[in-house]
């Protein structure tokens, strides 16, 4: 039994380090608010950084013995995806990311694999990064939003970077940076992450799927986090909206949830029901360990929890915490 | 087997006739481009995007009997929601569909019960309108948007209308736009999204929201039905609780996690999949689980009660709760 987790997120070193003392790290600062809580400060947005995001690799790998996991496929934080940017300073950052993960995965080969960051707004940018971390660096993919400056993947601009995607086997992860699709319409009760990320998750997979993209990539690969959100409980809804549009419009040849087990799923859906849905929705081989370390919405014991279930075989748990990865990844 | 429909909309024929006759309807216009035509006004373009929208009661009935519904459960087509048109002119036009939606239920009692529309944007004004619906005009309740100019329902102001509903034992049933949702205003108009992703996006967002804001918790009695199986809602209620374990502002409201709320609510049965029905009614309970069939929209199948009937996961006794009883015992028809 294994364990490898795809959705551990990464606050690199780099960033600590040149914040330390006041300074900025590629224009973004770093404050203490009166509780002792760290805040990272970019332009206008301010967002508050969980205590153990600041843990050095070997910190890291102690917890990681506490949970259980033996390998954490690390994804740089989302809140330094910096696509509103200047390029330059996103492909800085993100390069300088990119290597910390690089150095993580040559120090302690056995236990950390790499996603990137990657400049998005740029795209001859983003996919010279990621054939840069794929070809030199030994990437496995790369982590990106559900949105560019408010720009849906299925942008015809973004084609480029799908089909180097698919060309380099880069798996790509999605997750949400910034405000999701329900923070302007309600910010209480936490509702922007817990209904938003998978709003803007569901969003993906349609607008991936409806708009051609799974068509003209059919070996691109695609891990929607948390769940892929609404994606596979909706996907019966956008069959009915598929099939009001005129075959000659369509982008998509197949009705969308024949599209689901095209797509890999974190498993992090809460309940044992909701795994079970999934997937009995998308296939066995396509739910895959994912736990959001280190932050709050995170499972306390998120081995323990796959393991305790009772619907869940012990076949289809040893593919969710690690045969599946092991395939996809090649590890 | 009887067959009641909670979901069904209602575009109404004083619209129509005002329409026929070259005029408006409360600044309501007809507009054709190319072989589209659109009900245009208040700053919207509503596509006429099933023929059927236009039926007078006789032809709905002769449809209704044709895919074998008992009874409409009858509301408004919710893009004519009149929240952002002037409060004097939305009392009148909520008044005038009230009142013909009304006069369908008396003509023929057996086949049609009805919800009022509101005009939200004056609390005390939807408060005597829901007032009039229910106790003059013998309607069972409203329907409502997922917002109201903007507002969300957990705006303390809406409270008193959340009070009023409940001690009148008014059914309120909350229906997104097709069109001008969350995807559509923050995201995207391609492939039809707005309606294919973003109505159960604001299905899941106001079964949050209700939760969420206390509103459940407030008014224990309180009778709400949610379009579109809730959307997500119940598929996710385990990232709420989580939520609400993990955040203090996902707690100033209640003191049960989200989903000890979750079968307060009725949902109709739209989740287009059977595994999606069974899991509603796994997650809520075949008791709060009814027939809404999105009438005139729907082209999934011919018959709302035939489709429950075909469901090999479904027990008996379940499609009956689902079919009849439970909208039978709720709405007291």
């Amino acid at each position: 039994m294994r364990s490898i987790d795809f959705h551990a997120h990464l606050t690199p070193q780099c960033f600590w380090r040149a914040t330390e003392s006041g300074g900025d790290w590629h224009g973004i600062k770093r404050e203490q608010d009166a509780r002792g809580r760290q805040i990272v400060v970019s332009g206008t947005s301010r967002g508050q950084l969980p205590p153990k995001s600041s843990w050095t690799p070997e910190q890291r790998l102690a917890d990681m013995e506490s949970l259980g996991v033996d390998i954490h496929v690390v994804s740089p934080f989302s809140g330094f995806y910096n696509y509103e940017l200047d390029a330059s300073l996103a492909l800085a950052s993100s390069r300088e990311t990119n290597d910390e993960i690089r150095q993580m995965m040559m120090s302690w080969p056995d236990r950390f694999h790499g996603l990137a960051t990657l400049p998005m707004q740029d795209v001859p940018a983003a996919v010279a990064e990621l054939e840069r971390v794929m070809v030199e660096l030994e990437f496995k993919g790369a982590v990106i939003d559900d949105k560019v400056n408010g720009k849906l993947l299925d942008e015809p601009e973004f084609m480029p970077f799908w089909k180097a995607a698919e060309q380099l086997g880069a798996v790509i992860l999605f997750h949400q940076g910034g405000e999701t699709i329900v923070d302007r319409r309600i910010k209480r009760y936490h509702l922007p992450n817990s209904v938003g990320n998978l709003a803007d998750r569901t969003l993906t997979f349609a607008s991936l799927v409806m708009g051609g993209v799974m068509d003209a990539c059919p070996d691109l690969r695609i891990c929607l986090s948390h769940g892929g959100g609404y994606a596979c409980y909706g996907a019966g809804r956008m069959d009915r909206g598929w099939e009001r549009i005129p075959a000659s419009d369509r982008l998509a040849t197949q009705p969308p949830s024949q599209y689901l087990n095209r797509f890999y799923y974190d498993c992090i859906v809460y309940t044992e029901q909701a795994l079970r849905f999934l997937i009995d929705s998308v296939g066995i081989d396509r739910v895959v360990f994912g736990t959001d370390w280190p932050y709050d919405m995170a499972q306390d014991w998120p081995v323990s929890w796959i393991l305790a279930m009772d619907s869940i075989t012990r076949e289809e748990k040893d593919a969710i915490l690690w045969q599946n990865l092991e395939n996809l990844l090649g590890i | 087997m009887k067959h009641i429909d909670v979901h069904a909309h209602l575009a109404p024929q004083v619209l129509w006739q005002a329409l026929d006759n070259g005029g408006d309807w409360h600044g309501m216009r007809h507009e054709a481009r190319g072989e589209l035509e659109f009900i245009v006004g208040h700053g919207k373009r509503i596509l006429i995007n099933s023929p059927k929208i236009r039926y007078t009661p006789e032809q709905r009935l002769a449809d209704m009997d044709a895919e074998g519904t008992d009874v409409q459960v009858v509301s408004i087509h919710t893009p004519l929601f009149p929240y952002h048109w002037e409060t004097g002119e939305a009392v009148q036009a909520s008044k005038e569909v009230n009142d013909e939606i009304a006069d369908m239920t008396k003509r023929w009692p057996d086949r049609f019960a009805g919800l009022a529309t509101l005009p939200l944007q004056n609390v005390d004004a939807a408060i005597d309108e829901l007032e009039r619906s229910v106790k003059t005009l013998g309607l069972k309740g409203a329907e409502l948007d997922m917002v109201v100019n903007g507002l969300n329902w957990d705006e303390p102001h809406f409270l008193p209308l959340f009070k009023a509903a409940e001690s009148l034992g008014a059914l309120l049933f909350f229906h997104p736009q097709p069109q001008d949702n969350i995807v559509a205003v923050e995201r995207t108009l391609r492939y039809g999204l707005p309606n294919s992703v973003g109505v159960v996006m604001e299905d899941a967002l106001v079964v949050a929201t209700l939760i969420c804001g206390g509103i459940l918790d407030q008014c224990p009695n309180l009778k709400v039905c949610i379009a579109h199986g809730g959307g997500g809602a119940c598929f996710a209620m385990g990232r709420l609780d989580h939520g609400w374990q993990v955040r203090s502002e996902a707690r100033v409201n209640i003191l049960k996690p989200p989903s000890a709320y979750q079968n307060q609510i009725y949902y109709d049965f739209l989740t287009s999949s059977e595994a999606g029905l069974r899991f509603l009614i796994d997650s809520v309970g075949a008791d709060h689980v009814v027939i809404g069939s999105d009438w005139p929209f729907v082209g999934w199948d011919p018959s709302p009660g035939g489709w429950l009937a075909s469901l090999q996961s479904l027990s008996a006794e379940e499609k009956e709760k689902i079919a009849w009883k439970n909208l039978e015992a709720l709405l007291g028809i």
